[in-house]
């Protein structure tokens, strides 16, 4: 499985791969000070060391994409807005190389895009709006919402474009993967930490037992925290 | 197929191709009020989008060493802010561009696109010279950020207007963002004395003006515009196809 670089240029894609199932990375870092812990990314996840090797792709340490974050911040004067725009099309961009959608069952193929309460959950909404430009039929599960207008905005963009957003997860694998044939993980990115709390923790059992193909951004979320007690999703 | 040129009244609305000045506006309105989207997305996503129209005219491994350097001349207003975000999308895409930027604009957006470029060492021209061969010589190609829709040429000040009647006798490609700089957005007068690019980039959609264009390539490009405004403003444009966010005319 081949690197691919993400559009901003200084967001490294990881891809590897399970199964049958595609696991598709996408490091997009923005910065703010609840973003980051001293959570390391541990080797929790498992990596396919054949694939690190061949693609000689930098693997960044939560330092590491710290301090970018920092850079691009306050050197570089680059907005949240800015960056989560293209961190969110360039996520779409990488799905739809990845399922595109002649090869999908549906026409339009049906994509769940599941939003955690942070940044990496407004990396969803953006990739959710492209991915309606570029042919597919997104629904949203959005259920912790942050109370601020970059959140707002995206969320008013979504629904101006006539994507749904679920009142409720369904609660059965089996149902998504009759209804999706594609979910998008934007929960959690790699500040987390801590304890997985709800509805997350139950939303990241039912991903457990899809077996449909789920495109994780930044990282599978869960990944390295060992309350969730399972490598990767 | 219709490929009239200037106001048609009686076009129908499924022929529509282009936009009026005041219609532009509108869309852009829409956007930003109903749809919430801010103007520093939309400008992202204009000037990403405007990069790879050039990357696909004028393709990185076709080209020389000479020919990836591109002198970006950005006007004070929303053009030349997008023209700040297509050198930096060029210059990740790996040409070399500079910039010249010589009346600045206040504001935060421009201030902040303006940084990012400095910071990725992107040089910023002091002055333009006005003997165009040191242009043709110096650089592989130009583009024009000088002036969008609805901008007079007073408004631009002495150095853009200075180097826009320096770009007119141009003699390596110029490629002109949204419309070419000088002409009227309705009518496209002054096409005949004015810019002459080989590439119109139209951004979101064609304006009148571009009826008049003669050039080699003519792209729309920035792929964010909802279908339902496009049905709003029954606007057909040529599909996009895959991912990409730039489609030939």
């Amino acid at each position: 499985m081949s690197g691919l670089r993400a559009l901003l240029g200084l967001g490294l894609l990881v891809a590897g791969s399970r199964l049958q199932r595609i696991t598709t990375q996408i490091s997009a870092c923005r910065s703010g000070p609840t973003w980051w812990g001293p959570q390391r990314l541990n080797s929790g996840v498992r990596w396919n060391s054949e694939v690190m090797a061949s693609t000689a792709v930098k693997y960044l340490s939560q330092e590491e994409a710290q301090a970018v974050d920092q850079e691009l911040f306050n050197e570089y004067q680059f907005s949240v807005d800015q960056l989560m725009e293209l961190a969110g099309l360039s996520c779409a961009t990488a799905i739809a190389k990845a399922y595109p959608p002649t090869s999908m069952s549906r026409s339009p193929p049906t994509v769940l895009v599941i939003c955690g309460p942070g940044n990496n959950g407004g990396d969803g909404l953006v990739c959710a709006r492209h991915l309606k430009l570029f042919g597919y039929q997104p629904t949203i599960y959005y259920p912790k919402r942050p109370n601020k207008p970059l959140f707002t905005a995206l969320v008013t963009q979504c629904q101006k474009m006539d994507i749904p957003f679920l009142g409720e997860m369904p609660s059965e694998p089996m149902v998504i993967d009759e209804l999706y044939e594609l979910v998008v993980d934007a929960i959690f990115g790699f500040s987390f930490k801590g304890d997985v709390r709800e509805p997350f923790h139950s939303i990241l059992r039912v991903l457990k037992g899809l077996t449909v193909p789920i495109a994780s951004i930044d990282i599978p979320s869960g990944a390295g925290t060992q309350k969730v007690g399972w490598e990767w999703v | 197929m219709s490929s009239a040129a200037g106001p048609d009244p009686s076009e129908a609305p499924e022929e529509r191709r282009f936009l009026s000045t005041a219609e532009a506006a509108a869309l852009e309105r829409e956007l930003l009020e109903d749809y919430r989207f801010g103007r520093q997305q939309l400008v992202e996503l204009c000037g990403h989008a405007s990069a790879v129209a050039v990357t696909k005219a004028f393709p990185l491994p076709a080209l020389s060493r000479k020919q990836r350097t591109v002198l970006v001349v950005c006007g004070p207003e929303q053009n030349g802010a997008v023209g700040l975000v297509c050198a930096r999308h060029l210059r990740v895409f790996e040409y070399e561009p500079t910039i010249f930027y010589p009346t600045r604009s206040l504001d935060l957006l421009h201030r902040d696109l303006t940084t990012q470029c400095e910071k990725m060492d992107i040089p910023f021209l002091s002055y333009l010279p006005t003997e165009v061969q040191l242009i043709n010589e110096a650089y592989g190609l130009v583009v024009d950020a000088v002036m969008g829709p609805g901008v007079e040429p007073r408004e631009v000040g002495g150095p853009c207007t200075r180097a826009l009647a320096t770009l007119k006798l141009l003699s390596i490609p110029l490629v002109s963002l949204d419309i070419p700089s000088g002409w009227d957005a309705e009518t496209g007068s002054d096409s005949e004395d004015g810019l002459r690019p080989d590439v119109l980039v139209s951004l979101a959609a064609p304006k009148r003006c571009a009826g008049r264009f003669s050039g080699r390539h003519h792209f729309v490009a920035g792929r964010f515009v909802p279908d339902d405004v496009l049905r709003k403003f029954a606007l057909r444009l040529p599909g996009y196809t895959g991912t990409d966010c730039v489609a030939a005319l």
